[in-house]
């Protein structure tokens, strides 16, 4: 086929769609390819989305009576484990009830495919709406390449061609390093893998359970005796009438200590706090995924080049700092980021690298890379065992013995506190620890 | 009083045992709501087994004899069926849910703009038709049905319903039936593989069912000989029909057949819903798969997890030595 | 030749379902192209490239159905008509029947095709029901079809073995999943289907008998089947677990 494209974006996942939307409201003519059966339908997060750019996509999303979201946050936990105790920093506030929301949890293979409805609404009010499309079950093999400009891609036989290519495939970037944006290797301690089962629950049950009232949610942090001594930590989130429960933990670390993903998972499961929280609870849905790590390190060498945009998890756009997982939010905003630099691109009639590297710039400007750059070193210290083994370990420690009141004459926290950390580490690694925390959060 | 007929289905010179369940099904039903139960049988030589179907306690039995069912073709079929119907009456007229029975159903409900259920695992009578239950969404679910009006239609899924004899003085009545072959405008011309002596499976006590993990020669042949020393029928899912590896007739699931064995061995088989809608329902299940996440082991009374080719000589061996 | 393709949108039976107070929901309304249909439009459209004609497919069902449509369109079907219902009828396979008998009332076609069964309810009788309606000749669970010396050559499933049954035209023929791997549409075929013709009839235009549309049957709940426990499984060294399980076949299970 002759016809030429503005741009073809590949993967509709958070990043993609995002990207397509605003390349519907702006009068494009675009394709947007995805290879999963329908938009979503392998898409794995835990998952909250954080922040407010759902609401630049579709605007008032709130107000539908059964969006592609579950429940908004207005209660956040961050939870330490050690093997039989659970200590937890507890935040709830009216304040979240507003909206636009601040956290939305979504299950993705509904979110996803909600989200490409909307952007088929997009498509059908354009001025391209016989012209631009959204292709599931087809797969990507190849970005066409001419000069090192991108000018098309290949599926199977068959050819398209486009002034440009906004790469949002996710974190299996083979494409990024097709177009050599990226190397081949990528170390296995930069690549984390996830788990999740859907949980179900009686609505009535879960509502009460959690404390829930009308769409309101709760997400859950854990850190320590989740993962079992690997590296990475755990997460509950609630959904409509049932749990997303899950854990991310590093391969390398896992492979090393000869751990699988479903031990993990069990073994998570089985600790007494989590226990007492699914009773009667009935799995529905298990998933697994990979994740990127977050560290800058592995970041692509660049997110442009002639006729190319790498967005989302592609990008390695992903931060893991401690109190939450951000992936999904800074995929929708690089989408949005790359979607608005390729129209100006298309205003200018100059897709080049020149006008392309504007879209490096927004994403330097935004939130997205002021946060990838400002925690690293948050990032980098929940690779140190202390962040996942000791400082649980101390926390509960000196919770039982802070909560424990037995008719004997109650010792000073103060002191509580030294008898844990002597226990578990030492003033000198706290230090350290503390010191690096404190700077880097 | 009403009628309630059951179609009697017959199958390489032998009545259809699942025709005979929904016969003991009917005359249960008869009995508690006062109704009277007849069976009609269609066949070249549908008189040689009235004796048989008499011991299942119906009152009537009307037959039609006419080469012309030979083999199993819709328009005659139909046409006979419709005549019997014009005939008899029947407040209820029910068959066993085999593919000659699907074949013609929908086509006699709408021209006796009849209420009809197909396939259905559970059924009674009410004051204005029957309700009944049926394994939907590839059998992972039951829905409940009702079917109103003065005519109901309904099929059965085989092993639905225990045999009971109640033997009876069943009156024979032969109805006429002429029709030219050249009224039949669709030709059967050729059949292709007809099953012979094989064990018919959906009737099966014991059933050895082969997967793509048994594709192979190798692995057929362990199939055989599982199957010769339990005398079981053999099985497929439709990784192996479709390969044309085993006969399509063979194919147990949403596609293929319904089965109830006492025994079923799934050797090979990763338990993808459409292959279980098949066979859930047998007595025991046992399941030979080398991956210990293989969903059939979810539903298998008895799962080995291991590579068939090793696992299956020795438990063959076993089973010879408890056999003799 | 032409063929018409009756095809339905049917819940995806592998999404997750729950049921609650009798009623059956689906965790994602996910919609998809009964896969009995999808052999259909298959067979369909390779006949018609072997031997020339034309191919249409007839859904009945509500707006959201389209995205339906455009599968069969793009997997290339020349066309479609739409019978469009408000979704919240409680149609019978008979019910859809009877609609369908009223379109095809003043059409011209060698072939109607429908799937042998629905995926979700598996009943089976829609194909049977318009052959009655219309007085065609019809033969149900195709596993091959081919065209000779313009009839079409059936061959179906039967109890035992498989029956070749040469048909006239017109006729109408039901097929099943064993016959073909239904093609996965092209990026080109997606694209081309947005510009395909599809006709939209409303259902009240079709003017089908208001009593005919009334069910005799009706769906009055869902519920969870008898759960079939795992029961025990052995890993370990082949031969013995061979030899364990027959003997429990033998001594607990009495079935050998
Ligand atoms: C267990 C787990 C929990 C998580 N929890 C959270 C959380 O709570 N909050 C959060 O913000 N993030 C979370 N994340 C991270 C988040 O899921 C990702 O960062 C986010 O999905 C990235 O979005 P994306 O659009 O870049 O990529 P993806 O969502 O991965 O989408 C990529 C899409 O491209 C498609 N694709 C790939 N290659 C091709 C090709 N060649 N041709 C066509 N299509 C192609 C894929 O099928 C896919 O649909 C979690 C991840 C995991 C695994
Ligand atoms: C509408 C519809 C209707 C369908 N109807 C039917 C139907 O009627 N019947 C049916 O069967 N399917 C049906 N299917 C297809 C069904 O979904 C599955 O694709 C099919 O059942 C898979 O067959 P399988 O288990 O043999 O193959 P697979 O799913 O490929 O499984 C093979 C299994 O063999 C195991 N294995 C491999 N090698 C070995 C070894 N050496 N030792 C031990 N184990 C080994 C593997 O671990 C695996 O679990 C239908 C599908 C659809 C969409
Ligand atoms: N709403 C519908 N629109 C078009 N075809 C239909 C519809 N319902 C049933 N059919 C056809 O009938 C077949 C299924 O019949 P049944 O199993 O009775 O529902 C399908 O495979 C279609 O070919």
């Amino acid at each position: 086929m002759d016809e030429k494209f503005d741009c073809i974006i590949v993967g509709a996942g958070v990043a993609g769609l995002a990207a397509a939307m605003i390349l519907a409201r702006n009068n494009m003519k675009f394709l947007l390819i995805e290879k999963g059966e329908f938009a979503g339908s392998k898409n794995v997060s835990g998952g909250v989305l954080w922040g407010s750019d759902l609401a630049r996509l579709v605007p008032e999303y709130w107000q539908e009576e059964d969006g592609g979201w579950e429940r908004f946050i207005n209660h956040r936990r961050l939870t330490f484990l050690d093997e039989q105790s659970a200590f937890s920093i507890d935040f709830k506030s009216s304040h979240f009830n507003e909206t636009p929301y601040s956290g939305v949890v979504v299950l993705r293979s509904k979110f996803d495919r909600w989200l490409a409805e909307k952007v088929q609404n997009a498509i059908d009010e354009s001025d391209f709406a016989m012209e631009s499309f959204i292709a599931t079950n087809i797969k990507v093999d190849e970005v066409l390449m001419e000069n090192d400009k991108a000018v098309g891609i290949r599926t199977g036989e068959e050819e398209f061609s486009a002034d440009s290519v906004i790469i949002a495939e996710g974190v299996n970037n083979l494409l990024t390093r097709q177009v050599g944006l990226q190397n081949d290797y990528v170390p296995a301690d930069h690549i984390l893998t996830g788990i999740k089962e859907v949980i179900r629950f009686d609505q009535k049950v879960l509502e009460d359970r959690f404390q829930l009232n009308g769409l309101s949610g709760m997400s859950n942090e854990f850190v320590g005796y989740a993962t079992d001594g690997v590296e990475g930590g755990g997460f509950l989130y609630t959904n409509r009438d049932t749990i997303s429960l899950g854990l991310v933990a590093g391969i390398k670390d896992m492979r090393e200590k000869e751990k699988s993903p479903h031990d993990l998972l069990n073994n998570f499961k089985m600790h007494p706090v989590i226990k007492d929280i699914l009773q009667d609870g009935e799995i529905v849905e298990y998933s697994a995924h990979a994740v990127s790590s977050g560290d800058k390190r592995v970041m692509p060498r660049e997110v442009y080049k002639d006729g190319v945009l790498l967005c989302g998890e592609a990008a390695n756009l992903l931060m893991n700092a401690g109190k939450a997982i951000q992936g999904m939010d800074y995929a929708m905003r690089s989408g949005i980021l790359a979607a608005e630099t390729i129209v100006e691109a298309k205003e200018q009639a100059d897709y080049s690298s020149q006008t392309l590297k504007q879209y490096k710039q927004k994403l330097q400007g935004s939130y997205v890379m002021k946060d990838i750059n400002s925690f690293q070193d948050a990032v980098h210290m929940l690779h140190n065992p202390t962040m996942y083994q000791d400082m649980p370990n101390l926390i509960c420690d000196f919770g039982r013995k802070f909560f424990t009141i037995d008719n004997e004459p109650t010792k000073k926290s103060r002191n509580l506190l030294s008898e844990s950390v002597k226990k578990h580490s030492s003033y000198w690694d706290l230090m350290k620890i503390g010191f690096k925390g404190a700077k880097s959060l | 009083m009403s009628t309630l007929l059951a179609h009697i289905a017959i199958s390489d010179g032998k009545v259809k045992r699942s025709s005979l369940e929904v016969l003991s099904h009917l005359r249960q039903q008869a009995d508690e709501h006062g109704h009277s139960v007849a069976a009609v049988i269609i066949d070249p030589d549908a008189d040689s087994y009235t004796g048989e179907v008499q011991k299942y306690g119906p009152s009537t039995i009307y037959t039609i004899s006419d080469s012309i069912f030979e083999n199993h073709r819709n328009t005659p079929l139909l046409r006979a069926l419709n005549k019997v119907i014009d005939e008899v009456d029947p407040y209820l007229f029910a068959f066993a849910s085999t593919e000659g029975t699907k074949d013609i159903l929908g086509a006699l409900a709408a021209n006796q703009q009849a209420a009809v259920l197909s396939d259905v695992s559970a059924f009674e009578l009410t004051g204005n038709g029957i309700t009944a239950t049926r394994p939907v969404m590839a059998a992972k679910i039951l829905s409940e049905n009702e079917a109103e009006g003065d005519r109901i239609l309904v099929s059965v899924r085989s092993g639905s319903y225990e045999l009971q004899e109640q033997d009876t003085d069943a009156e024979v009545i032969a109805l006429d039936f002429s029709m030219e072959e050249s009224d039949i405008k669709a030709k059967l011309k050729e059949i292709i593989g007809t099953s012979g002596d094989k064990i018919d499976l959906s009737e099966a006590e014991t059933i050895v069912a082969a997967g793509r993990g048994a594709k192979d020669e190798e692995g057929q042949e362990l199939i055989q000989e599982l199957a010769s020393t339990l005398n079981a029928g053999i099985g497929a899912s439709r990784a192996l029909t479709e390969a044309g590896v085993i006969d399509p007739s063979l194919q147990i699931g949403q596609t293929g057949k319904v089965v109830s064995p006492q025994l079923y061995i799934a050797v090979g088989i990763s338990g993808a819903i459409q292959h279980v809608a098949g066979m859930a329902n047998s007595k025991v299940i046992v399941a030979i798969n080398k991956d210990p996440d293989a969903p059939i082991f979810d539903i298998a009374d008895y799962g080995i997890v291991g590579d068939l080719y090793k696992v299956l000589p020795p438990f063959i061996e076993e089973l010879r030595k408890i056999k003799s | 030749m032409k063929f018409y393709v009756c095809i339905k949108q049917v819940p995806d039976v592998n999404a997750p379902i729950q049921i609650k107070n009798g009623e059956l929901i689906q965790d994602t309304d996910r919609m998809i192209l009964n896969a009995y249909d999808a052999s259909a439009v298959e067979e369909a459209l390779v006949l018609t490239e072997e031997h020339g004609g034309e191919v249409e497919v007839v859904l009945v069902g509500p707006d959201k159905a389209t995205e339906t449509i455009r599968k069969a369109l793009a997997m290339g079907a020349d066309k479609a008509t739409h019978i469009r219902t408000s979704g919240d009828e409680a149609y019978d396979s008979a019910s859809y029947a009877h609609i369908l008998a009223t379109f095809f009332q003043d059409k011209e076609y060698d072939i109607i095709s429908c799937g042998k069964q629905s995926q979700d309810t598996d009943a089976g009788l829609t194909g049977g029901m318009l052959a009655e309606h219309l007085d065609l000749p019809y033969a149900t669970n195709a596993v091959g079809l081919s065209i000779e010396d313009s009839k079409l050559i059936v061959k179906r499933q039967g109890d035992t073995g498989q029956e070749m049954i040469a048909l006239p035209t017109p006729s109408l023929v039901t097929c099943s999943n064993d016959m073909n791997e239904p093609r996965i549409p092209s990026l080109k075929g997606i694209m081309q289907s947005k510009r395909k013709p599809v006709e939209s009839v409303e259902i009240a235009d079709l003017d089908v008998e208001e009593n005919k549309l009334k069910s005799k049957t009706k769906v009055t709940g869902y519920r969870e089947k008898p759960e079939r426990e795992a029961g025990q499984k052995f890993e370990g060294e082949p031969e013995e677990i061979a030899q364990k399980v027959a003997q429990l076949l033998d001594e607990e299970a009495n079935v050998v």
